[in-house]
């Protein structure tokens, strides 16, 4: 029985996901468990596979071999269903320019058949706990890279998904933002998924209850930041990653 | 699936208006079809009941015109990496597709209606042939379908709106223009079979047809199968490029 509740929590799974490009191996069989209410980050230096994998997990690539499934359906056969349960946001260039911050949000709101109380509800809901309330007539290509940040995830949080995706979510952001914003993402990794990658250690210890660190598309650590500072006690988080990625190489 | 194209269509024809596109395109055609109609199609010299000085070069300016329409429907998605944000949201390939290509059509179906009023000052004036016009326009409908459908596959193939308008310029024309005729000859079939086979393929042969008003299944066939052949080999396209 506990087993069986183990089973139904490992709400992300990944097995010997692969993905080349060309002879290129961008992702070489890894394999993870997520469980809810756990909020990962994915760590590694440029080049390891972060994006790759990201897109594997939001099914915008598809894996050379391996499959992941997310609440038990396979991503590749129910493709559509799992995509309901992601809110996904890419590194750059997700945001559409001529359309004002409250229209990208209904547009996105629309694509997933959100509307009515629900809408206006989680518009409300986003709107309020981003800060967006003083841009939301501006049309994004005025915005700051903060706000235009900001936007991204409020797109992603419209449908109040079970897993997030996030690709270096507080680049651009001022300390104040990235403070207000790392809080938010907190409470909210309480009861869902929040899977994030970064290259800034302080907000892995910060936000992240585990890491997992790639290098060369290979997954060398799947720790907690804690146990990651522990390997090498005489230094700090920076050091071991520092450690691991050049031990490896 | 219905509400998901909707909303792509919506999006996609607010993009075209509330820039200057639009109005810039609708200006450019309605200018060089009445000068053509009126100055090289010889509108007041012919028998032209049936519009056909109007008609006759439409297939030409919707070569220039189209590709200015489809041109950034998916390049500019490539090039700024919105195509990403919209192909991890849960909606199928198809719907998305199907959007931007009836944006696209309707921007067309806007064009047209501009030229309206000619039929019109045609039956206060003179005794016009209404049920060949009609056919005319089917004509040219069907024309404008298969280009925008043509215009959209050739976007998806390319990161750059200004390499996608001139390619599908090229390809457009050489689809106007193309008689297969000497192709078919060089593989020595008879000569009846030679003559339906590159008639079949010729887009002219069939505009011709509905614009005289000999529409027939045939000729609705033909362009109708250029719009699926089309949309297909687009969600391939970007089904491709996402793997």
């Amino acid at each position: 029985m506990v087993e069986q509740n183990k089973e139904r929590n490992k709400m992300i799974v990944a097995k010997n996901l692969c993905k080349n490009y060309g002879r290129i191996q961008a992702v070489n069989n890894v394999n993870f468990c997520i469980s809810k209410g756990e909020i990962v980050s994915l760590l590694g230096p440029n080049g390891a596979g972060k994006t790759t994998l990201m897109r594997l997990l939001t099914g915008y690539a598809e894996p050379t071999s391996g499959e992941v499934s997310i609440f038990g359906q396979n991503l590749k056969t129910q493709r559509l269903s799992c995509l309901k349960k992601i809110g996904y946001v890419p590194e750059t260039g997700f945001l559409y320019p001529d359309m004002s911050v409250a229209d990208f949000l209904r547009y996105t709101a629309d694509l997933r058949g959100i509307s009515g109380a629900e809408f206006v509800e989680n518009f409300r809901n986003v709107v309020e706990n981003l800060e967006l309330k003083s841009v939301i007539n501006q049309k994004i290509e005025t915005l700051s890279k903060g706000f235009k940040r900001r936007t991204g995830i409020a797109a992603a949080l419209i449908h109040n998904p079970e897993v997030l995706i996030l690709d270096e979510p507080t680049e651009g952001l001022d300390p104040n933002q990235k403070f207000s914003l790392r809080s938010y993402l907190k409470s909210y990794g309480q009861d869902k998924i929040i899977i994030i990658s970064t290259h800034i250690m302080e907000e892995v210890e910060a936000m992240a209850g585990r890491v997992i660190l790639l290098n060369h598309g290979k997954l060398v650590k799947d720790t907690s930041p804690q146990e990651l500072k522990e390997l090498f006690p005489e230094h700090d988080i920076e050091t071991a990653f520092y450690k691991i990625t050049s031990e490896v190489e | 699936m219905t509400k998901q194209w909707q909303t792509i269509f919506k999006k996609e024809t607010l993009a075209f208006f509330e820039g200057m596109q639009a109005w810039v395109i609708l200006s450019a055609y309605i200018v060089l079809s009445m000068f053509i109609t009126f100055f090289i199609g010889g509108f007041f010299s012919l028998n032209n009941a049936g519009l056909f000085s109007y008609f006759y070069f439409q297939p030409y300016i919707l070569a220039f015109i189209i590709p200015a329409v489809t041109m950034r429907l998916w390049s500019e998605e490539r090039k700024t990496g919105t195509l990403e944000f919209l192909l991890t949201q849960p909606i199928p390939l198809l719907s998305i597709v199907l959007g931007k290509f009836l944006s696209s059509w309707f921007m067309c179906l806007c064009m047209f209606l501009l030229s309206t009023p000619l039929w019109l000052g045609l039956n206060l004036d003179f005794e016009a042939d209404n049920l060949n016009i009609l056919s005319g326009y089917i004509g040219i409908i069907l024309v404008a379908g298969s280009f925008c459908a043509l215009g959209c596959l050739i976007s998806s193939f390319c990161s750059s709106p200004a390499v996608s308008y001139l390619l599908s310029l090229g390809i457009l024309l050489f689809f106007c223009m193309a008689d297969f005729t000497s192709a078919f000859q060089k593989l020595h079939f008879s000569p009846i079979v030679e003559n339906k086979l590159s008639s079949m393929l010729n887009l002219e042969y069939h505009y011709q047809d509905i614009i005289t008003g000999q529409i027939g299944t045939d000729n609705i066939v033909f362009f109708v199968l250029i719009i699926i052949l089309s949309l297909g080999l687009n969600t391939l396209s970007i089904e491709y490029k996402r793997n």
